[in-house]
């Protein structure tokens, strides 16, 4: 990086520190720690959503995701719109009601204590991993391309977060995030720009947007239904929506975000916002990974993204055979080059005729190219298992191509996307252990400041536990991959707890406890042996809870008059 | 289950109207139809692509 962009980098981690602290300054009690007095205006409520759901690997994997297998992505947050909708009418007003710290609390009220339990122990384990991996899979991806010492990295994201959330709690974390969200989509967008400047002078954007389409990256949209297919219409929708009921409404990194708002219709708005702009922002971060794809059709791209497995590959034993198919790569791109602007050309002609013959060039071209990188990746696999570089893309081609200045803020945006959710995460972690484990099981009946104090000490707590763990994360291999799929395994059984709360009265809590056994058993059957693709766990999850627990209710008897009319009042 | 801080008085909960957009009802209209034009535009965009 030249020194403009470590300008900008440090200016942005010092400016964005030094605010947090600033912002966080009069927290004094429980209640400002946990929800900022449930004092935030609805743009902060939903910046701030948005910020704990975008994490850096949003920001680094999509447009690669864009750049290797186009824009389908976008279709798996086609149900987050309707889950707002359904949050905003029935979540947020219990929520608010009822004037809890977690979405925890509700289930004891609703149920009893050891369902309560069971689903805070579940985020806790969950939220505290992933919170370790959300911090070490940007840094590793930063010390790769950058050559930093990925315990530096670690120590600046997970330390940074840690001192300001610590300090003023949900007050300073919905703050920062609102200024850091405001800053990665500003990186984003010059960015964006930048690419489509960068493209050649006689090639429009629409023309390469098309050259992008016709091999194949602008699918946004599948109506196709297919079960084991991740990514269509269908799943996105149905699937998607689940996932996006169970994230929102019932983890307590989003939750506790829309109960800082200062009424419900402050929350409510927040929701809604977020449901309105998601979709969009991800199709323009898609869009941006695909303008990638149509740089890099008039320019030459490495054979690999991830220059220490490519540098590593050369200097292994079949070294020799690695740089000539760089080189075989490179004279295969040029020629794609060639046909790129071969059907530019026919594209501005209008003749359908030739335009359909470069197209087919073009095809061929890029068929070669990628045949020979499939030679190199196969030379990869001797020394890594399963190489990957679609995380190295966008972050390769930022400092390879953009000018100065640029680069750092992009760089402050990564970092601050790893730094918002990581911030959400750590308050989260905080609240539910000191509310739903310190103040109810471990030492209940002791002051308020006794557990203000404890939520600061929590904060410091899963901070370093989440950097220990992102030290130690690349040495965990598989576990790593685990992590990430564990919130998949267990969101639809969460979720399912929380419909039987919300929507059917008579369940009582041992009935849905059994239930969430019972759901959890057969998410675990569809992971091991189906070939589902894992979205439609959330929604197997969570009708098999509520399946079993109406089973069980029909059978053995649900809650009594009383019982069942404390929970209406709810 | 309520955690009013010492010394203030438990919140009101209120069903208050949005503060603009008429009613709940029509919000949440607006946003269920806006991912329909999104969803139509996001096909228009494929097959203008492919």
């Amino acid at each position: 990086m030249r020194p403009l962009d470590w300008a900008v980098l440090i200016a942005a981690l010092v400016g964005i520190v030094l605010y947090g602290l600033w912002k966080g300054r009069r927290t004094r009690d429980l209640d400002d720690f946990l929800v900022a007095r449930h004092s935030m205006r609805w743009h902060h409520v939903a910046l701030s959503i948005m910020a704990t759901q975008a994490s850096a690997i949003t920001f680094l994997s999509t447009p690669g995701q864009a750049f290797t297998d186009g824009m389908r992505f976008v279709q798996f947050y086609l149900g987050l719109p309707v889950a707002m909708v359904v949050l905003a009418a029935t979540a947020v007003p219990i929520y608010h009601r009822l004037r809890v710290y977690t979405a925890y609390e509700y289930l004891e009220g609703r149920f009893d204590l050891k369902t309560r339990t069971l689903a805070a122990a579940l985020f806790l384990v969950q939220r505290g991993l992933s919170t370790g991996v959300s911090i070490y899979a940007p840094s590793v991806i930063l010390s790769v391309i950058m050559g930093w010492d990925i315990r530096w990295v670690i120590f600046v994201i997970g330390g940074s977060v840690t001192l300001y959330t610590a300090t003023g709690g949900a007050r300073a974390v919905d703050n920062t995030n609102f200024q850091q969200f405001l800053i990665i989509m500003g990186g984003m967008f010059v960015a964006f720009f930048t690419i489509v400047w960068l493209l050649p002078a006689d090639v429009s954007f629409a023309e390469a947007a098309h050259v992008a389409g016709r091999l194949g990256r602008l699918n946004a949209i599948d109506f196709s239904f297919d079960v084991t297919n991740q990514y269509n219409f269908w799943s996105g929708l149905v699937g998607g929506c689940f996932l996006a009921l169970s994230y929102f409404g019932t983890d307590q990194s989003q939750v506790q975000r829309y109960l800082t708002g200062e009424s419900v219709a402050q929350s409510r708005l927040g929701l809604l916002f977020n449901g309105l702009v998601k979709v969009p922002m991800q199709f323009f971060i898609l869009f941006l990974g695909a303008m990638v794809f149509a740089f890099y059709q008039f320019n030459t791209p490495p054979v690999f993204f991830n220059p220490v497995e490519a540098e590593r590959a050369r200097a292994g034993g079949r070294g020799a055979e690695f740089r000539a198919l760089e080189a075989d790569y490179a004279a295969a791109s040029a020629e794609k080059q060639a046909r790129a602007r071969e059907f530019v050309g026919a594209l501005r002609a209008g003749d359908e005729a030739a335009e359909s013959a470069a197209e087919a060039n073009l095809l061929a071209a890029d068929a070669r190219a990628r045949e020979i990188r499939a030679g190199a990746v196969g030379i990869l696999k001797e020394q890594s298992p399963r190489p990957e570089d679609t995380n190295y893309v966008f972050l390769n081609f930022v400092i390879h191509h953009l000018p100065a200045g640029v680069v750092g803020l992009v760089f402050a945006a990564v970092f601050f996307a790893s730094m918002s959710s990581c911030a959400s995460a750590l308050n989260a972690l905080a609240s539910t252990t000191v509310v739903d484990l310190q103040r109810r099981i471990v030492s209940a009946g002791r002051g308020e400041r006794h557990y203000f104090v404890s939520s600061k000490l929590a904060t410091v707590f899963w901070g370093v536990f989440a950097m220990a763990f992102a030290q130690y994360a690349g040495q965990l291999g598989s576990l790593v991959e685990a992590v990430n799929r564990l919130g998949s395994l267990f969101y639809g059984t969460i979720l399912g707890i929380f419909l039987l709360a919300f929507y059917f009265r008579k369940v009582g809590g041992t009935a849905a406890f059994v239930g969430a056994v019972v759901g959890e058993a057969v998410v675990l059957y569809c992971f091991f042996y189906t070939r589902i693709a894992y979205l439609w766990f959330n929604v197997i999850g969570a009708l098999a809870v509520i399946a079993a627990a109406l089973v069980i209710t029909a059978f053995w008897g649900g809650r009594g008059g009383a019982e069942a009319r404390r929970a209406d009042e709810q | 289950m309520s955690n009013t801080p010492a010394g203030q008085p438990p919140r009101k909960y209120e069903e208050e109207p949005p503060p603009f957009g008429g009613s709940w009802r029509a919000l949440y209209g607006a946003v269920l139809a806006w991912l329909a034009v999104l969803v139509v535009l996001f096909y228009l965009f494929t097959r203008a692509f492919r």
